[in-house]
């Protein structure tokens, strides 16, 4: 008995010094819940274990990559109830301390925390608002709508239209601030208008490498504008030389991409971005990524890409910010965080994916919508249009 | 005998023929002068218009004379020196004030509009308005040191609190030049309104102001309001875009001292109104706006004007530096206005909202703010004063002379002559008339206002004829119109003697008609030639730009792009032919409107045409591009429709280039004639 007792309270302390040991290690990760609560996270980790890649992709490894990566949270969404003028946001653009919103009644101010509306009565050529560029020397806003082109100065609007400038086309689809220069992209070719010298040119079909007149987007950086247009894959136009060269898809039209990272995923393209070095390409059927060398293609099926179907896209740094069909997803080469919203409730979650290991951050609330279609970003804070009104989130830290 | 006889014979023959084609010729001179002056009592003097309207050649030379011009001035830090721009001379002068008189002449640009000193007095800034730059001048060398290159047409200039910016206005491009002093590069250039001439910084050096002066772009039939332009002088940014309601020609702007208010002299056309109407008084008023500078502060406009007395083309502003002095000049009836400040501030403060917007068209405010009217030499334009206050230069633009003021005596105490000629010309006099509104009923308007710079102001006139109320007229610049006869859109006057002859004083000035002297002087002032401006914005070298090539294509083509021979009558170049781009015929385009006369339209010359907006008889349309994309549905206009937006572009982009053709390269048509030779 004497045995069996020592033998007990033998086998209960280890099990005691086990449990007690147990609750301890266990404890840490709750007290990271609850201080992740005070960031509003709500974090559930769920490892996706058909996914998990046990090699260099460990969970400490997802989060290490999610670091250089910013995680948005704390959204705040803004629709007609808090004084948008349309609930379907075409554009959003960071101005300082100032956020500008393209909707489909309509421009929206974002100032001192309320929202201002400018429409046609006012002077703009058009209140179906898809695009807006701020000029960096002059401060001048620009706004491609469905009717023309406008600039907005302190209040005043000028307004550039087929029949009264040399816009190419008043569906304006893209305005794009660089140097001296506005581009555009519009539904009749793109425009370049020389802010000094006043003068329009316009490249279509008939004089540059373009497959059909409409161009959905354009960019530029290092004395090269970039044009995505419909059917023609990439348009690069050197300003010094006045040449093109074309980036095309050499599977053509097949939606399948047959050989991948052979150049942009399809030459449908929607939209093109360029940024620290890397040309970003988006079109309904992937996104790709060009390093000046190489091109790499990406899908919803094998990568964090929110979907295929992608409306737009802009970069900043090293990091793309995708507007997709089915939700919005920001990747840096590395790391794809895809924010996404809850179908019946106004919460949603943000996907951290490295490799093939995947983490999701629970979202309250979450962007306002998952159909997106136009993004800007700041250091610390994102901007995204939404089929329901725009949303602002901030990096998680 | 024999040399009586061979001197005899010839002259009776001479005699002879003289009696028998004297009542012939002298009819034919007669039916010569009635027909191009459509008078018939107009002196036969052969040389009133065969001599003084030579463009060229050595009798030009001979009639005409080279001018000053005085345009705007500065004064040195300490006072002892003005420096003068001369328009005509392309010079800056510096003036010795102790001894007025001219001490040197400093080469700058083509056509300088303003000069502003550095802080030390050490250096000086000349905006050349025909070269689009600014000459940088060493104040102790008397030498160009450098030149920045600007927008097109540089006019006003400011200079930044920190003293290392330059503004300059720049009138062609409508547009801010900023430009680093360090290095002359130009940091920026800021959009600003229609013709922008003026630009000043605020005492305080927070805010650069820059006035224009033609209207903004508006719906056709709207009353104009010109841009005042806002910048933060520390960012460089715009800050607010101010309407100045129906008003234009905002030449300058001047702040008081304390900062309190900014002041700019202005018109207030009513061009909607009948021009016949002017007797009625109050068509075309002048003034100033009144720009409070504390935060909501009103824009006020006084007139300077008496219900029988206008004071046409205000022009610049002068405040002393006590802040109780301001001097405006008019420049269109050699007069400045001396307001009193404190009055004015007075006025305004007791008065609210809807006295104030009344008081815009009184003509009763001037005799409670107006001290004086002084009289000046001809012309007066820019002013200056002394670094005390006391004095106040005053450039008689047309004069060659500088006017010296006292401000406490209010009395011209002296003139310093900048050695210009003495004798006026036949072509200055008429510059003098063409300047001045002693002709028009009540002095409401000179040719200059409505043509300033002998161009034209932007508006559209409602030029009644004897039905009251029609035919709506867009003005039509003066310059090189000397050889492109006929007059007026409807083309019914075939020289510039019936143009402005007893017609011009039935519709316009409703008052006593030039005499046939003072029309001779116009006449040779405008027909001896009058130069656009070289057009540096759009054609600066004399190539043509691969765009516009294709556009001289177009312009030139006799078929379309489908291969179809074009009717001649519907080619561009028909009725457009170099070197005035007008075949001096009259023609239907197809834009008649209900409201006007049944009529066919003098084809316009279309040199320097892109500053001359709006287009079209009535000024329809607001830029080149509406003429066809808005106003040329049929093919009257030229046949266009087949053009691609491309091809219009490259059209317009074509357009923008035609400048006159004395700035057409020589060299490349002697480079041309040695390449023909040689084949």
């Amino acid at each position: 008995m004497k045995k069996n007792s020592l033998k007990f309270v033998f086998i209960t302390s280890v099990a005691l010094v086990i449990i007690f040991a147990a609750i301890l290690f266990l404890r840490k990760p709750a007290k990271a819940e609850k201080s992740e609560r005070k960031e509003n996270l709500n974090e559930i980790v769920l490892y996706h274990q058909d996914k998990f890649d046990p090699g260099p992709g460990s969970s400490s490894s997802v989060i290490k990559e999610a670091k250089a990566m910013p995680v948005y949270g704390h959204w705040q969404n803004f629709t007609t109830k808090d004084g948008l003028p349309s609930d379907k946001a075409y554009a959003v653009k960071i101005d300082d301390d100032r956020v500008w919103a393209g909707t489909h009644d309509g421009l929206a101010l974002y100032e001192n925390g309320k929202w201002r509306t400018y429409t046609s009565e006012d002077g703009l050529a058009h209140n179906g608002v898809v695009s807006i560029d701020v000029s960096e020397t002059t401060g001048d806003v620009w706004v491609g709508t469905l009717g023309g082109l406008s600039r907005f100065s302190e209040g005043k609007f000028e307004t550039f239209n087929q029949f009264n400038s040399g816009l190419p086309n008043d569906l304006v689809y893209n305005v794009c601030c660089y140097g001296k220069d506005v581009w555009v992209a519009t539904g009749g070719g793109a425009g370049r208008y020389n802010t000094e010298t006043k003068q329009w040119e316009i490249f279509t079909e008939l004089n540059a490498p373009m497959h059909e007149p409409w161009t959905y987007a354009l960019s530029g950086g290092e004395g090269k504008v970039w044009i995505a247009a419909w059917g023609g894959g990439v348009i690069e136009y050197n300003n010094q030389t006045k040449k093109f060269r074309d980036y095309t898809d050499p599977d053509g039209f097949m939606e399948i991409d047959l050989m991948p990272d052979d150049g942009p995923v399809h030459d449908i393209t929607t939209a093109t971005y360029y940024a620290n070095g890397i040309i970003w390409v988006s079109s309904y059927f992937g996104l790709s990524r060009y390093d000046g060398k190489n091109w790499n293609g990406y899908f919803d099926h094998d990568s964090g890409l929110a979907s295929n179907f992608i409306n737009n896209l802009k970069a900043k740094g090293p990091i793309v910010y995708v507007c997709s069909d089915k939700g919005f997803s920001t990747f840096n080469g590395e790391t794809w965080v895809t924010y996404k919203k809850n179908e019946n409730d106004e919460n949603g979650k943000a996907i951290i994916t490295n490799g093939k290991e995947v983490k999701e951050v629970a979202q309250t609330p979450s962007i306002s919508h998952n159909f997106i279609i136009g993004a800007d970003a700041d250091d610390d804070v994102v901007w995204v249009a939404t089929s329901k009104g725009v949303s602002r989130g901030e990096v998680l830290r | 005998m024999g040399r009586f006889v061979k001197i005899i014979i010839p002259a009776a023959i001479l005699v002879i023929l003289g009696v028998v084609i004297h009542k012939p010729y002298h009819r034919w001179a007669r039916e010569h002068v009635n027909n191009l002056t459509a008078t018939t009592d107009h002196p036969l003097k052969c040389a009133s218009c065969h001599l003084y309207i030579q463009k060229s050649g050595i009798i030009s030379k001979i009639v005409n004379a080279k001018y000053y011009s005085p345009f705007n001035l500065a004064v040195s830090p300490d006072g002892n020196y003005l420096y003068v721009i001369a328009e005509e001379g392309n010079a800056l002068l510096v003036v010795n004030t102790e001894r007025n008189r001219v001490i040197k002449e400093i080469e700058v640009g083509v056509h300088p509009h303003s000069v502003v000193l550095s802080r030390d007095g050490k250096t000086a800034y000349v905006s050349n308005q025909w070269s689009d730059n600014v000459s940088v001048i060493d104040l102790e060398k008397y030498v160009v040191t450098d030149t920045f290159g600007t927008g097109g047409g540089p006019a006003g200039l400011a200079l930044g609190a920190d003293g290392n910016s330059l503004y300059s206005a720049n009138s062609f491009s409508s547009d801010l030049s900023i430009i680093d002093l360090t290095s002359g590069a130009e940091r920026k250039r800021l959009f600003t309104g229609n013709n922008p001439t003026g630009v000043e910084i605020s005492p305080e050096g927070n805010t650069v102001m820059v006035t224009s002066r033609r209207t903004l772009g508006l719906p056709y039939g709207d009353s104009l309001k010109c841009e005042l332009t806002v910048v933060n002088d520390k960012r460089q940014r715009i800050a607010e875009r101010m309407d100045i309601k129906q008003a234009y020609m905002m030449e300058n702007i001047a702040f008081t001292p304390s900062g309190d208010l900014a002041i700019i002299p202005l018109i207030r056309p009513k061009n909607n109104v009948p021009t016949i109407q002017i007797e009625r008084g109050w068509m075309m008023t002048n003034g100033i706006a009144i720009v409070e500078q504390k935060p909501g502060g009103r824009t006020i406009q006084l007139l300077l004007d008496e219900p029988n007395a206008y004071y046409a083309d205000p022009f610049d502003i002068a405040i002393t530096p006590d802040g109780k002095k301001a001097f405006v000049s008019h420049a269109g009836v050699d007069l400045i206005s001396v307001i009193d400040l404190d009055a004015l501030r007075k006025l305004i403060s007791e008065s609210d909202e809807r006295m104030l917007a009344a008081y815009s068209n009184y003509l009763g405010t001037s005799s409670k703010i107006v001290l004086k009217r002084i009289s000046t030499g001809a012309n007066p334009k820019g002013m200056a004063l002394s670094p005390d206050g006391k004095k106040l230069y005053v450039a008689e633009h047309l004069d060659d002379r500088i006017a010296i003021i006292s401000t406490e005596s209010l009395e011209t105490i002296g003139k310093i002559p900048l050695g210009g000629p003495a004798r006026i010309t036949v072509a200055r006099q008429g510059r003098r008339l063409l300047n001045n509104a002693g002709h028009t009923f009540q002095s409401q308007y000179s040719c200059y206002t409505c043509h300033p710079d002998t161009h034209e102001d932007g508006l559209v006139y409602n030029m009644a004829s004897k039905d009251m109320g029609r035919n709506m007229t867009n003005t039509q610049s003066l310059r090189n119109i000397g050889d492109t006869p006929p007059y007026k859109w409807n083309g019914k006057n075939q020289s510039i003697y019936k143009q402005d002859g007893m017609r011009f004083s039935t519709v316009l000035t409703r008052n006593e008609a030039f005499s046939y002297k003072e029309l001779d002087a116009i006449s040779a002032y405008i027909m001896s030639g009058v130069p656009n401006p070289p057009n540096l914005l759009y054609n600066p070298k004399g190539e043509l730009t691969e765009a516009q090539k294709r556009g001289k294509e177009i312009f030139e083509r006799t078929h379309d792009n489908k291969g179809f021979e074009i009717p001649v009558i519907n080619r561009c170049v028909t009725c457009h032919p170099a070197p005035y781009f007008t075949n001096k015929k009259m023609a239907d385009v197809g834009t008649l409107a209900a409201s006007d006369d049944s009529i066919l339209f003098d084809t316009p010359h279309l040199n320097n045409i892109i500053f001359s907006p709006p287009y079209l008889h009535d000024g329809r349309a607001a830029t080149l591009e509406e003429i066809w994309t808005i106003y040329g549905k049929t093919e009257q206009h030229g046949a266009l429709n087949d053009l691609n937006k491309i091809e219009l572009n490259e059209l317009v982009e074509y357009l923008k280039s035609l400048r006159d053709e004395k700035y057409e390269p020589k060299v490349s048509k002697t480079l041309s004639a040695s390449f023909r030779h040689k084949q």
